[in-house]
């Protein structure tokens, strides 16, 4: 399998300045909101702990959770299904819907269906799955994955959405003012909803104590898909619970604040069993997350997806996150994904300028920063890490081993500055260089400066 | 067969094998939101382009919508006892038809003034497809239901009681295009909070 190469991916995108620019410009507005609001809370950083530690509990007792959980679901009329993996869920769903009759879904978001792969297993079979969110319904139609976990097509301009809606749904292709690709979406939707023979949707908590899921949107196209077909089938990875209602209040307080800067999602929706007359079914979903629980990086599976590290991220504004072609992208992308495939992710815990930021942002304080050198050391380790990278860090390591190497080396990049031909210094084989002038060289080094300074023999 | 393992089992045997080192559940406070609940809860409504009308009693309220819903012109669902639509349980007997649906009158269980939230539940909207598919929402809400924070929400409800429970705050909403905030969504496009007593 061939490695994801972001920084190429992610050089065309910043070649297309306008894209850029509005990628860039959107996702900031969503970090500085999400500042102004944390800042009005007095206690916002004693409930990131208290967020974190809340998971760290739930996730190192995670067996005797979700016996409970599994225990009052079914109390509640939900019926429970385990999947090891991607394929045992989507057969799951196969079969579900097989047995009745299903032929056409509506689907609010789910990053765990994406990580699956189910739409397009699904399709294999006959089933139509409509994409109910906005964002991910644009991206559906665009044959594309979502950009971001929260704002699935925020790498798209509006005249991209008019052209694509214009072409697949025949709306107003002039027209690219979004409050009317909106009504198109919703005039569209509407035609799927009362035809839904089933709906589906993510979950982003599972409450252990009281059996039930919470499920956050801001569209009400989750809450449509659940509320209406007689059918209603929920996905969730098993570290999603928490384990009381209680629990809850820090969580919802910190989800839409850390993801947009609001202080909540329009819809806040707690479902615990069927409406009368429908029948309701939660897969609850492996794939790879015991494998994490067992490891150094097991916090990662703190993680509520709220996307606050990718809004704050230097790279990930700027490259966009289809260049990280994973189901999740950014900074909690590149420590994520190597564990679901080292080989094909080898390079993505690269893609960071070790700013720190994501750390800072994250409402349940996975240590994402500390965790992309954790991912370096793995990948180094197995032996698939970049030449360039293992010159550069062979170099650091001489340079950086003591005083009298750093001292050869300062004198030497001022030779170079100095004597050497601008053509040759701002050459491939100084990337630094593409967007870096070089800096007038000085008299002397700092060193040299300081001993004549200050060290009379 | 029977010796096969269900995922389940293997999926709690990895587990138990792979779970971290016991880590203590902290204590969480009810923190508190500084204010008046009331205020905030309008205040922060509005920030969500929800509305707010507040009337004296529940009457000086249902006299309010008599005057102001058309139900000659407009298809009514209403969840009160009090008050009277002109769809029926009957013709929403199947959910897929509450697409008819253009004002849905229900009632709020509790606000949240920290949020501008309303909690309501299948109960008390009847039915929940009724109010998502409506273009306007009317909810009551009595006044002393209205908590300052989530914390004493959550303290507060029955989560359990309900099959579905939901904090409504301000009508659906999306961003997706180019960040641009849009109101109505997928939703319902209006959403009032008739607040009374």
């Amino acid at each position: 399998m061939t490695q994801v190469n972001q920084v190429k991916l992610g050089a065309k995108f910043i070649a297309d300045t306008p894209h850029r620019e509005s990628h860039d410009r959107c996702l900031w507005a969503a970090r500085m909101r999400r500042d102004s609001v944390a800042q009005r809370i007095p206690e916002w950083e004693e409930m990131r702990e208290l967020a974190s530690q809340i998971k760290k509990h739930t996730l190192s007792h995670l067996e005797e959770y979700l016996i409970v959980f599994e225990e009052r679901l079914k109390e509640n009329g939900v019926h429970v299904h385990w999947a090891l993996d991607a394929e045992e869920h989507n057969r799951i769903v196969l079969d579900i819907f097989q047995s009745h009759g299903v032929k056409v879904v509506t689907k609010g978001k789910s990053m765990l269906m994406d990580e699956c792969g189910m739409r397009p297993f699904l399709a294999k079979h006959g089933i139509e799955v409509y994409e109910a969110d906005l964002g991910e319904r644009i991206q559906q139609l665009d044959d594309q994955q979502p950009s971001h976990i929260v704002m699935p097509a925020i790498h798209k301009l509006r005249g991209d959405v008019a052209r694509l809606f214009a072409e697949k749904l025949g709306s107003d292709p002039d027209i690219d003012d979004p409050p009317y690709l909106n009504s198109v979406m919703r005039k569209d939707m509407r035609q799927h909803y009362i035809k839904a023979d089933a709906g589906m949707c993510g979950v982003n908590f599972g409450i252990a104590e009281t059996g039930g899921i919470v499920v956050c949107t801001n569209e009400g196209n989750a809450d449509i898909s659940a509320n209406i077909p007689p059918l209603f089938v929920a996905s969730m990875g098993i570290e999603k619970l928490i384990p009381t209602q209680s629990d809850l209040a820090l969580f919802i307080r910190l989800l839409s604040r850390s993801a947009l800067g609001l202080d909540i999602t329009q819809y806040t929706s707690h479902y615990h069993g069927p409406r009368k007359g429908q029948e309701m079914h939660l897969i609850i979903v492996d794939n790879g997350r015991t494998s994490r629980l067992g490891s150094d990086y097991w916090e990662v599976l703190k993680c509520i997806r709220c996307g606050a590290c990718m809004n704050t991220c230097p790279v990930f504004r700027r490259t966009s996150g289809l260049s990280y072609d994973a189901p999740y992208m950014g900074p909690i992308g590149i420590v994520l994904e190597p564990s679901y495939d080292l080989d094909r992710y080898a390079r993505l815990p690269y893609s960071c300028t070790h700013c720190g930021s994501c750390g800072n942002v994250c409402p349940v304080k996975v240590p994402i920063p500390d965790l992309v050198f954790y991912w370096r050391d793995v990948v180094v380790k197995a032996g698939k890490d970049q030449l360039s990278h293992r010159i550069q860090e062979s170099g650091m390591e001489l340079v950086l081993r003591n005083a009298t190497n750093l001292s050869h080396a300062e004198k030497l990049g001022l030779w170079a500055l100095r004597n050497l031909p601008e053509s040759l210094l701002t050459s491939r084989l100084n990337p630094w260089a593409k967007a870096h002038a070089n800096p007038v060289p000085p008299k002397e080094t700092f060193r040299e400066y300081y001993a004549r300074k200050y060290k009379k023999n | 067969m029977e010796n096969k393992k269900s995922s389940r089992d293997i999926i709690m045997d990895r587990i138990l094998m792979s779970q971290p080192d016991p880590v203590a559940h902290p204590d969480v406070p009810i923190y508190g939101i500084a204010g008046d609940p009331v205020k905030n809860f309008i205040e922060r409504l509005e920030s969500f382009d929800g509305k707010a009308l507040s009337f004296r009693s529940r009457r000086e309220a249902l006299d309010w919508l008599e005057q102001n819903i058309d139900r000659k012109a407009k298809r009514v669902y209403s969840s009160l006892l009090d008050f009277e639509g002109n769809v029926s349980d009957n013709d929403v007997a199947d959910p897929h038809a509450a697409h008819i649906v253009d004002i849905c009158v229900a009632q709020g269980v509790m606000g949240v003034g920290e949020m501008g939230s309303i909690y309501v539940t299948d109960e008390s909207l009847g039915l929940a497809a009724c109010a998502l598919f409506s273009t306007d929402l009317y909810l009551l809400l009595d006044r002393s239901k209205i908590v300052d924070g989530m914390h004493r929400a959550y303290e507060l409800l029955d989560l359990r009681a309900n099959r579905y429970g939901s904090f409504f705050t301000g009508p659906s909403a999306t961003a997706d295009i180019e960040a641009i905030h849009i109101t109505g969504a997928q939703g319902e496009i209006s959403l009032t909070a008739i607040l009374y007593n």
